[in-house]
């Protein structure tokens, strides 16, 4: 029986890769929401979102439109030598899986635990997708996963399968 | 499959690891020890029936390194990296 499930591609997001100490971060890039504490989730704020994905080190990401006011912001070219600032945009390709059995098309390729009380609605991760490091997040009504953009046409194809 | 507790991720399924390979004593000056005891040293690869201390990295989540001491009869995590949850 096949799933009740829509897989969406979704268009390309501004974002970058932020590693260092969180105060020089914060101190450097200004308008940015608060900084996650907690690891593997993320804050939003002023249209970004922070995710908290490694030790000193978040993910950025923003709707392609605001890439070049970012870029000002940030000024990834002139950060300081204990941060760095990489923007990794077209590195990653997003896709969006909603539904009813949304978490159940997730767990065909995911081992982790996507429950709600074990991945709430901040909660964003890397972890691995039908074999491939991805980041996995919550998104009304299912999740979010991204994985490198080279290999986007494979999932797109693995996806379609298990869905099938 | 080995749920191996990552100090920034917490437990993680094992495919998310890469092995990083048991923990090797540290390297003793050659001038100092037997030719037997070096040649142990750069050829023998700890591989005990029981616990053994190895790295792993968090590759597909957080990027960690971390250590762990593994029973290699159980697959059992007998010591976990000092600062995982
Ligand atoms: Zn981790």
């Amino acid at each position: 029986m096949p799933y009740d499930v829509t897989i969406d591609r979704l268009p390309i997001f501004s974002l970058f890769d932020l590693k260092g100490p969180t105060d020089d971060l914060a101190n450097w890039a200004a308008d940015l929401p608060d900084f996650p504490q907690v690891a593997n989730t993320r804050t939003q704020g002023n249209g970004v979102d922070l995710c908290f994905i490694g030790p000193n080190r978040w993910l950025l990401c923003a709707d392609i439109k605001s890439e070049d006011t970012l870029i000002t912001a940030l000024r990834p070219a002139e950060a300081p030598p204990e941060i760095s600032i990489v923007r990794v945009s077209d590195t990653l390709a997003f896709f969006r899986i909603t539904g009813p059995d949304a978490a159940q098309v997730m767990s065909i390729g995911c081992p982790l635990d996507l429950h709600q009380n074990a991945f709430g609605t901040d909660a964003v991760s890397y972890t691995e997708f039908f074999g491939l490091k991805a980041l996995v997040m919550r998104c009304d009504g299912g999740f979010d996963c991204a994985v490198e953009q080279s290999f986007g046409n494979m999932i797109a194809d693995y996806l379609s399968r298990a869905m099938a | 499959m080995m749920n191996i507790p990552c100090p920034f991720c917490g437990p993680r399924n094992e495919a998310e690891f890469a092995f990083g390979g048991p923990v090797k004593p540290d390297r003793p000056d050659p001038n100092m020890v037997s030719e037997e005891e070096w040649a142990a040293y750069l050829t023998q690869v700890p591989n005990p029936l029981g616990p053994v201390q190895e790295r792993w990295w968090h590759v597909k989540g957080c990027g960690t390194w971390l250590t762990i001491w593994r029973d290699t009869r159980t697959h059992d995590i007998v010591v976990r990296p000092a600062d995982a949850s």
